[in-house]
């Protein structure tokens, strides 16, 4: 096995609290925001997620997982 | 494949029946327009989205569904369907902070909401958002989509048609949580559900 880099990367604290992108608009949710999350209602293997912004504005959602577009 | 109801039972309680206005969103579950300029949804996609929804509500602990009708004609429905799937009904007005205030008497902590009507219901929506709560809605063609998270496009103003929408999620629900029978159907029929006709309103 080869051994790693000299210098190991130390695990951040950010590696582990990334937070869940929005399933339509793609960006970071802020953990203060009223976003929802569900499982993909048609396979429901895929968690969705939907920023309050995509919510209210209505924006269309697709499951990468089986390409379900909703609401 | 085969309807959860034969198309003509769709067509007979009018479920397929639309508005005179459509909403963006909304156009896609549009079949037609005809001459008077309603829009009729396309019973294929009702059909689909009856499943999808029934599927998708079964994977909820029953007392976590919460479903919504501040509309008459609903009222009767879901307080059948939540005698059938032991989900909590929330008929008539929807006080705020309902799900979000838990010093209130009608405190509910449900991880889904069902609504009759995003607008008529749009109290029980806001209150869904604020506490991060997915909703499921029944939306005719002149709903707007704004904060629900799944649409069964449907005639949702009729007596006949919200009792056998009504009916038919129920079933599926049932069915999906192994009550029922792939093929059972409850033990009781679409009228059940329906709110009685009085002398003064209209089917
Ligand atoms: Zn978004
Ligand atoms: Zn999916």
């Amino acid at each position: 096995m080869a051994k790693g880099s000299l210098v190991a990367r130390r695990i951040d604290i950010y590696d582990n609290v990334k937070p869940p992108l929005c399933t339509s608009c793609g960006k970071p949710l802020n953990p203060s925001s009223k976003a929802v999350s569900f499982y993909c209602p048609n396979c429901g293997v895929f968690l969705i997620w939907r920023c309050e912004k995509c919510r209210t504005q209505g924006s269309t959602y697709k499951c990468p997982n089986c390409g379900f577009e909703g609401p | 494949m085969e309807t959860l109801v034969p198309v003509e039972l769709y067509r007979k309680m009018g479920v397929i029946v639309g508005t005179q206005i459509c909403t963006k969103y909304m156009k896609r579950f549009v079949y037609k327009i005809i001459q008077e300029g309603f829009y009729i949804l396309d019973v294929a996609k009702i059909d689909e989205r009856l499943r999808l929804a029934g599927k998708f509500l079964s994977t909820f602990e029953p007392e976590k569904i919460a479903v919504v009708s501040v509309r008459v004609y609903g009222q009767k429905p879901a307080y059948m369907m939540c005698k059938y799937v032991g989900c909590k009904a929330i008929l008539g007005r929807v006080i705020p902070g309902t799900f979000t205030n838990p010093r209130l008497e009608y405190y509910l902590e449900p991880d889904v909401v069902l609504v009759t009507d995003p607008r008529t219901d749009r109290q029980a929506v806001i209150e869904a958002s604020k506490a991060g709560i997915p909703v499921v809605a029944f939306a005719d063609t002149d709903n707007k989509v704004e904060l629900i998270d799944l649409v069964i496009p449907a005639n949702n103003r009729g007596r006949k048609s919200l009792a056998l929408l009504y009916w038919i999620l129920t079933r599926e629900i049932l069915r999906n949580k192994n009550i029922l029978a792939p093929k059972q159907d409850l033990d009781v029929g679409p009228e059940a559900f329906m709110v009685q006709k009085t002398v003064e309103s209209e089917s």
